[in-house]
């Protein structure tokens, strides 16, 4: 079959326009040399908005020169990705457990399950966080910085995670289940050992991508002083006077991080050629 | 402290922290749409330099965390003679990160229609400014209501960035830290205000997947 | 279109050719199609017959040469091409119905869209020629609650709404289950045998035979054979043909 080839490899939004005639690709030349000059407009406007108010000057870009800045900065980089990791593993256990606590088929569990899963998707990280920080001390127990942070965002994080499972359980052909059962297999057994396996593997990418929430709720660490990046950011400033540049600098490290994080989540999709189930996921905190 | 102490106490200021996340969510969201259809607008233009530029907007703004977004508006901007109310920096900030997403929400919904409809509109003699109003963007808007929910809500936690500065009454978070450094709220005062968080999601939720049942397209 | 050449073939095309790449799909293409023929296009999988197909209404631009509709010249872009295809009817391989109306308003909407016809009349004939595909029953249901069958026939009415001076059919049955073919063929041999000026790619020799006026066979982007049905399926002329005959019959 002779599917035209041309429209095969499109990415929808040129779709949505056909092949210029000469008219329009005037128009589309004049159009694209006009956005051009704004946008060089609004680059200068930006640049000369740093520069006008001292913010380029060397005293507060010099010292990213130094290595002892890097050192400082990654060493809270290693905090934020241990805190990322150790909370990511804990959702990961935590949201498995809420998930098949709901599809156990046992009514009272599911419940429970349902309710902690809307419970911890339907909060703030923040609240969690001031949770661990100014409530549970009440009760005279002391935790770390570290589990002050790790707690509530794994909390957070399972809560949709949960949900990513159970999407992927969904997405999971009924036939699997039953060409299990039809073996002998025990309907837990065959859950465990047959959709769940393959679910995971559905939900690879999205997992992968729910980890930006996690880096992202990280960043929270000041109300618990736990030295992450953005914390020792504000230790740099308080040492060389130098904010701007240095929220501007820790900025684009998250902007980096998360960035590869998401591609890795879209390589991951290529390759176990799965959907992301990515629309349920997204959570911009 | 047992309930009705705390409620009696603070109560009041519990409800003017819901109404303050809600109004806040509110006019949120009702901006990240505006702002959401503008990126996508720039985004799907013919011209190479918009496109750029709103996947750029798109990149920054989906991967920046909302705290540090915030620090840099409320600490960074006035050195660059920018100076922006407390409220005003929490709402810029929910909203450029929330329209980021919005804006990728649009883009996947207008993935979902097809070269082949285009065509065969195209096919009929409408023009682009038809083919977009009458194929393009109602199936695009049918098909984002349910990631637009889930945005919805996204963006009333993102309010709780509210708590990280003065403001007066203070939102949902902010209530409970309030609370807690002139007494002991206990689990209770924590979860006053989860409670609020989390029946408005559901309701959210709820409005938004009847709304979706209604108006899917069937595939 | 007004002020056109009537005794002009409906659609002609000379000298076009068109590449994807360095992959020429279309070499020196010449055809032309009168008033009330029915031009069935055959030849194997990428042999450039789609192609063919969509550059007469523009879905691809062409590199070289020159497509003529009613003795015009097919225009490149804006409400000058949009009124040529609005003349021109197309079904589509995936049917490509709009899926978020309802059959009646996938059938209305040329009309009242593009002719400025009203509603109410534009609801009248769209059930008169939905009653003549044989699905006016399934009106108020959405295209995905139809069976491909009945898609593609409400494609068809699709277009005929328009009027069409002309009608292009891009492989129209190469989708749907065996079992449905012959609905939407049967529609097509009475829009034939009703004078409907007809390109049509398809893979359906039986329909090849009983409908077509002339068979065009394709293969890599040119035309090797052109004619009558009984004398190109009998004595093929070419080696590629007598390959492609024999490699359809055999199995």
């Amino acid at each position: 079959m002779s599917v035209n080839t041309r429209s095969a490899q499109l990415s929808m939004r040129d779709a949505l326009y056909e092949e210029p005639g000469p008219k329009t690709r005037r128009r589309i030349r004049i159009g694209t040399g006009i956005a051009a000059l704004l946008l060089a407009a609004l680059l200068a406007l930006v640049v000369y908005q740093f520069w006008a108010t001292g913010q380029l000057d060397p005293q507060y870009w010099l010292f990213f020169t130094q290595p002892t800045t890097w050192g400082f900065l990654f060493s809270g980089f290693l905090g934020t990705l241990s805190v990322s990791l150790s909370a990511a593993a804990i959702a990961l256990v935590l949201a498995l457990l809420l998930m098949l606590g709901r599809i156990s088929g046992i009514r009272p569990l599911a419940v429970v399950c349902r309710i902690l899963t809307d419970f911890f998707r339907g909060v703030p990280s923040l609240l969690l966080i001031y949770f661990f920080f100014l409530v549970v001390p009440q009760y005279g127990i002391k935790l770390p910085a570290f589990w002050m942070l790790t707690a509530p965002v794994a909390l957070a994080a399972s809560g949709v995670l949960a949900e990513v499972l159970r999407a992927g359980v969904n997405a999971v052909p009924r036939g699997q289940m039953e060409a299990a059962l039809s073996i002998g297999m025990r309907p837990f057994r065959a859950r465990m050992l047959i959709v769940v396996p393959q679910a995971i593997r559905f939900v690879i990418p999205s997992l992968i991508s729910q980890l930006v929430v996690v880096v992202k709720d990280t960043t929270l660490a000041y109300v618990v002083s736990y030295p992450d990046l953005l914390q020792n950011a504000r230790v740099l400033i308080t040492n060389y006077d130098a904010l701007v540049s240095t929220y501007f600098v820790a900025a684009i490290i998250y902007i980096l991080l998360n960035y590869a994080i998401n591609q890795l989540a879209v390589l991951a999709s290529k390759k176990t050629g799965s959907t992301r189930v990515d629309r349920m996921t997204q959570n911009p905190t | 402290m047992g309930f009705t102490e705390l409620w009696s106490t603070y109560g009041q200021n519990y409800i003017d922290a819901l109404l303050t996340t809600w109004g806040m969510t509110l006019v949120c969201f009702a901006l990240v749409m505006v702002i959401a259809v503008f990126v996508t607008v720039l985004r799907v233009s013919p011209f190479k330099p918009l496109r750029w530029l709103g996947d750029l907007y798109v990149q920054i703004f989906r991967n920046i965390p909302g705290v540090s977004l915030l620090i840099i508006v409320v600490y960074a901007l006035p050195y660059l003679n920018v100076v922006v109310d407390y409220l005003p920096s929490v709402i810029v900030t929910v909203v450029l990160v929330a329209s980021a997403f919005g804006s990728e929400n649009f883009m996947s919904g207008i993935n979902t229609i097809g070269v082949g409809q285009i065509e065969a509109a195209r096919s009929l003699g409408m023009s682009f400014g038809k083919i977009l109003r009458r194929i393009v963007i109602p199936q695009a808007l049918r098909s984002t209501v349910l990631p637009m929910t889930n945005l919805f809500i996204a963006v009333m936690l993102t309010t709780a960035l509210g708590s990280q500065v003065p403001l007066d009454p203070p939102e949902l978070t902010g209530v409970v830290s309030y609370i807690n450094t002139r007494s002991t709220g206990g689990i209770l005062a924590f979860a006053v205000s989860a409670l609020g968080y989390v029946l408005t999601a559901l309701a959210i939720g709820f409005a938004g997947s009847r709304l979706d049942r209604k108006v899917r397209v069937l595939r | 279109m007004p002020g056109t050449d009537t005794a002009a073939p409906v659609i002609e095309m000379r000298h076009v050719n068109k590449t994807f790449g360095n992959l020429q799909v279309l070499k020196d293409i010449n055809l032309s199609v009168q008033t009330g023929e029915v031009v069935v296009v055959i030849g194997p999988s990428g042999s450039g017959k789609s192609t063919l197909c969509r550059t007469i209404n523009r879905l691809e631009s062409i590199d070289s040469g020159e497509i003529l509709i009613s003795g015009e010249p097919l225009p490149e872009e804006g409400s000058e091409l949009a009124a040529v295809r609005a003349e021109l009817g197309m079904v589509f391989q995936s049917f490509n119905l709009f899926a978020h109306m309802d059959i009646l308003k996938n059938v209305t909407i040329g009309p009242t869209e593009v002719l400025g016809m009203s509603r109410e009349d534009a609801e009248r004939e769209a059930m008169e020629l939905l009653e003549r595909v044989g699905v006016a029953s399934q009106a108020k249901k959405v295209p995905a609650q139809l069976s491909g069958g009945q898609q593609q026939r409400v494609a068809i009415a699709r277009s005929l709404a328009m009027h069409p001076r002309a009608m292009l059919f891009d492989e129209p049955t190469s989708a749907l289950d065996p079992e449905m073919i012959n609905e939407v063929l049967d529609v097509m041999v009475n829009l034939a045998s009703q004078g409907m000026t007809m390109i049509v790619v398809t893979h359906e020799m039986n329909f090849a035979r009983r409908v077509a006026d002339r068979v065009v066979f394709m293969a890599d982007g040119e035309i090797l054979e052109e004619g009558a049905p009984e004398e190109f399926f009998e004595h093929p002329k070419t080696d590629r043909a007598r390959e492609f005959l024999d490699s359809i019959r055999g199995h």
